[in-house]
C-alpha cells in the first residue's frame, strides 16, 4: 500500500512538471502577442475620446505588474492558475475565472460524455468485430473508420445542419433553449440541456468512435491470435467469456491509456464544432477570446485549463491502470 | 518432362527476380496487391493532377478577377446534350437572364432561356494565368460561346465553384507540403537527437516533447495564427499557416524518429558495420537510414491529410487563409448562414472533393505501410 501511495506521489509529481511546462510554453506564447494589456486597454480609453500619452501606458503597466521581469510574472501567473485565479481579460476587464467559471465545467462535461459515448460504442463493437469473420461487418467498420478521419467533426457538423435545414427546417443549434438559457440550474434546466447536448455529444465523438474502434479492434486482433487464448480455448472456455475474460483484459490497457489522447482529440474540435453549433461555452469563448479580440489572458487560461484536464485525466488513467491491471501492479509493488 | 522444367525454370526466375529485386520494387509488387490502395492511388493522382493543373483546367480565374457578376449564388449548370428542341452532338447549356423589375417585387431573379443555348468550346482563350507559376498561358479546357458555365454554381461574389475548388486542391496540396517538410525537419532533428544520443538528453527532450503533446494543438495554434497582423499579405499568410502546421506536427514524427533509431542502433547489422571498421557517418547513411526512409515516407504520407484538415478548420474559423486564397476553409465560411443552407446548397460540392483527398491520401498511406512492412506477408 505504501509503495502504491508513492507510486501516486511519483505520478502526481510528473503531471505537476507536465503542467509547469505546458503554463511556460502557453505564457511564453501569450506573451508574444504584439502588445499587452496596458496597450489594449489604453487603446480602448482612446476610442472613448479621452487622449493618452506614453506615460499613462507606463502608469498602467506598473498598475497590472507588467514591468516585472518575464520569469517573475510567469511564476506568479503559475501560482495563481493552480489556484484557479487567472486575472482579469484584457478586454472585456472582467474576472477570468468568473467569466470562464460554469461555461468551462459545461464544455468539460460535453466532451467528457463524448468520449464516454466513443468508448461505450468501439469498445462492444471493435470486440466483436475482431472475433468475427464477418466480411461486410469488417469492411463497413473500416469504411466507417476512414470516414470518421476524412470527415472531421465540423464538417460532420456542417453536414448535419445542411440535411437537418433541407428536411427539417431547424438548424439545432445552441445548448439550452431560449427561457433557460439564463435561468438558474434546476431539473428543468437538465433535461432542456440533454435535449440539445446529444447532437453536439455525437459529433464531437464522432471522430474519437471512428478511431477508437480501430485501436480496439487492432489490440484485439493482435491478443485473439496469441497462444494464451488457444490454451483457454482447449480448457473448455468458450465464446463471450472466452473473449472477456482473456484478450480483452489484455488489450484494454493501451486503450485505457489512449483516453487522454482522445481527449485532446476532442478539444481540438470543440472550438470549431462550438462555433459552428454556436455553443456558448469555453470553446466559443476561446475563438471569441482570439479571433475576435486578441484577448490574451482569456486565451492563455482556456488554453491552460483544456491541457489541465488531460493531465489530470491521464494520471487518473495511470492510476486506474495500476489498479485494474496486475502486471502495472506488480511492477510498481516490487 | 520439358513442361515440368520449363516450369522449374520460371519458378527460379520469380523467385531470382524476389531475391534480387530491390527496395523500392518489393514494396510495389506487395503494394499492387492491394486494390483499394490501388484505386485510391489512381484517385489521389487524378486529383493531384487537377490540382497542378487547375489554372488550364478551370474555366476562369478562381479570385474576384474571374468573378461573373451577372451570376452571384448561380445555381451549377450542367452541360447537357438534348432540351425541348432536340438534340445536338455539342453539349450545350441553357442561358440565363436576370432582371429585377416590378414583377419581381425588386428583387433579382434568375430565370432559365429555355430557347438560347450556349453551345461549349473547347481549347479556348480566357483569363490569364501562369501554369506551374512560370508559364503565360490563357488557354482553357473549355468554355461557352457567348457566356460564361459554372459546373459547380456561383458563390455570392460570383465566383466560380468549379475554379475554385480545382485551386483550392492546389492550395492544400501546397500547405500540406511545406506543413509536413517543415515538420519534418523538426523531427528528423530533435528525434535524431534524442534517439541517437539516449541517455538523459533523450530523457529530458521526451519529457518536453510529452508536455507539448498534451496541448491541444488547434486551440494552441489558433491562438498563435490570431497574432498574424490583419494587413498581412496572402502570400506571407500562406507561409504563416504552412509553418504553424510544421509545429503541428513535428511531435508525433519526433517520436517515430526516435523509438526507431533508439531500437536501429543496437542491431546486429550496425554492430556489423562498425566491427568492419565503418565510420558514424557511414553507419548513418549507408545503414540506419535506408532502414528506415520507407517508414519516414509512409509517416508523410499519413500525417499529410491532418496538414490539410487542419488548415481548413483554421481558415473555416477565419484564422487562416483568407480570400483571395481559395481554399476548402475559406470556401466554406459563409456556409453557416441560414440562407446558403437553405437555398445555396451547392457551396458544399467542394467539400465531396476533399473528403476524396483525405480518403485517397489514408488508403494510400496505409497501403504503403503495409507494403513497407516485410513482415506483413509472413503474418498473413
Amino acid at each position: 500500500m505504501l509503495q502504491f501511495g508513492r507510486f501516486v506521489m511519483v505520478r502526481a509529481m510528473m503531471a505537476m512538471t507536465t503542467l509547469i511546462i505546458v503554463s511556460l510554453v502557453v505564457f511564453t506564447l501569450m506573451e508574444l502577442v504584439p502588445g499587452d494589456c496596458a496597450e489594449r486597454y489604453l487603446a480602448f480609453k482612446n476610442t472613448q475620446g479621452s487622449g493618452i500619452s506614453l506615460e499613462d501606458i507606463e502608469i498602467e503597466r506598473q498598475r497590472l505588474g507588467l514591468d516585472r521581469p518575464f520569469l517573475t510574472r510567469w511564476a506568479s501567473w503559475i501560482v495563481n492558475a493552480f489556484q484557479g485565479e487567472y486575472g482579469d481579460s484584457c478586454i472585456l476587464r472582467v474576472n477570468i475565472a468568473q467569466l470562464l467559471g460554469a461555461k468551462f465545467w459545461l464544455s468539460l462535461g460535453v466532451c467528457l460524455a463524448s468520449l464516454a459515448l466513443a468508448y461505450a460504442i468501439a469498445i462492444p463493437v471493435g470486440i466483436i468485430s475482431a472475433a468475427s469473420n464477418n466480411p461486410f461487418l469488417n469492411n463497413g467498420l473500416r469504411l466507417f473508420s476512414y470516414l470518421g478521419l476524412a470527415m472531421p467533426n465540423f464538417l460532420l457538423a456542417l453536414m448535419i445542419m445542411l440535411v437537418s435545414t433541407i428536411w427539417f427546417g431547424e438548424t439545432l443549434t445552441g445548448l439550452f433553449s431560449k427561457e433557460y438559457r439564463d435561468a438558474p440550474w434546476d431539473w428543468n434546466k437538465f433535461v432542456d440541456l440533454m435535449k440539445h447536448a446529444w447532437l453536439p455529444i455525437f459529433i464531437l465523438g464522432w471522430s474519437a468512435t471512428a478511431f477508437a474502434l480501430q485501436t480496439v479492434r487492432a489490440l484485439m486482433s493482435d491478443e485473439i491470435g496469441k497462444l494464451y487464448v488457444t490454451a483457454a480455448a482447449a480448457r473448455g472456455v468458450y465464446g463471450r467469456k472466452l473473449l472477456w475474460r482473456y484478450p480483452a483484459r489484455h488489450a484494454l490497457g493501451p486503450i485505457v491509456n489512449s483516453l487522454g489522447f482522445d481527449l485532446n482529440r476532442i478539444f481540438n474540435e470543440l472550438p470549431i464544432v462550438a462555433l459552428i453549433l454556436t455553443l456558448t461555452e469555453a470553446g466559443a469563448l476561446l475563438i471569441e477570446a482570439l479571433a475576435r479580440s486578441n484577448d490574451q489572458q482569456l486565451a492563455g487560461a482556456i488554453i491552460f485549463l483544456l491541457t489541465a484536464s488531460i493531465v489530470t485525466l491521464n494520471f487518473f488513467t495511470d492510476i486506474l491502470l495500476a489498479v485494474i491491471d496486475p502486471r502495472v501492479r506488480k511492477s510498481i509493488l516490487r | 518432362m520439358t513442361d515440368v522444367t520449363t516450369d522449374n525454370t520460371q519458378d527460379q526466375k520469380a523467385k531470382e527476380a524476389y531475391f534480387t529485386a530491390s527496395q523500392g520494387q518489393l514494396i510495389w509488387a506487395r503494394f499492387k496487391k492491394q486494390r483499394a490502395a490501388l484505386i485510391a492511388a489512381v484517385i489521389l493522382v487524378a486529383l493531384i493532377l487537377s490540382g497542378i493543373f487547375a489554372p488550364f483546367l478551370s474555366p476562369y480565374d478562381p479570385t474576384i478577377a474571374g468573378r461573373d457578376k451577372d451570376y452571384t449564388n448561380g445555381a451549377p449548370q450542367l452541360p447537357q446534350f438534348c432540351d425541348s428542341n432536340g438534340c445536338s452532338a455539342r453539349p450545350f447549356i441553357h442561358a440565363v437572364k436576370r432582371e429585377r423589375s416590378m414583377a419581381t417585387n425588386f428583387r433579382w431573379v434568375t430565370t432559365i432561356d429555355e430557347d438560347t443555348r450556349l453551345y461549349m468550346n473547347f481549347f479556348v482563350e480566357g483569363d490569364d494565368y501562369h501554369l506551374f507559376d512560370l508559364i503565360h498561358m490563357d488557354t482553357h479546357l473549355f468554355g461557352v460561346e457567348g457566356g460564361k458555365i459554372h459546373l459547380f454554381g456561383t458563390d455570392e461574389d460570383g465566383q466560380d465553384i468549379f475554379s475554385r475548388t480545382l485551386h483550392a486542391i492546389w492550395t492544400s496540396m501546397k500547405v500540406g507540403s511545406i506543413g509536413v517538410f517543415i515538420a519534418f525537419v523538426l523531427a528528423l532533428i530533435i528525434g535524431g537527437v534524442s534517439g541517437y544520443y539516449g541517455g538523459w538528453i533523450d530523457g529530458v527532450i521526451q519529457m518536453i516533447t510529452d508536455a507539448v503533446r498534451t496541448v491541444p494543438a488547434i486551440p494552441l495554434f489558433m491562438a498563435v495564427a490570431a497574432f498574424m497582423p490583419p494587413e498581412m499579405t496572402a502570400e506571407a499568410r500562406f507561409f504563416y499557416i504552412s509553418l504553424i502546421l510544421g509545429f503541428i506536427g513535428w511531435p508525433t514524427l519526433a517520436r517515430r524518429v526516435r523509438t526507431h533509431l533508439l531500437t536501429e542502433r543496437n542491431q546486429e547489422y550496425v554492430l556489423a558495420a562498425q566491427l568492419c571498421g565503418a565510420k558514424p557517418g557511414h553507419v548513418i547513411r549507408r545503414h540506419l537510414l535506408p532502414s528506415f526512409t520507407s517508414y519516414i515516407i509512409v509517416d508523410l504520407v499519413i500525417s499529410f491529410p491532418y496538414m490539410v484538415l487542419s488548415e481548413t478548420a483554421l481558415s473555416f474559423i477565419g484564422l487562416g487563409l483568407k480570400d483571395p486564397v481559395s481554399s476548402l476553409g475559406v470556401m466554406l465560411q459563409k456556409a453557416t448562414s441560414a440562407d446558403v443552407l437553405l437555398n445555396y446548397q451547392w457551396y458544399f460540392i467542394p467539400v465531396i472533393f476533399f473528403i476524396a483527398l483525405v480518403m485517397a491520401f489514408v488508403f494510400v498511406g496505409d497501403g504503403l505501410r503495409d507494403a513497407a512492412d516485410p513482415y506483413s506477408e509472413a503474418k498473413k
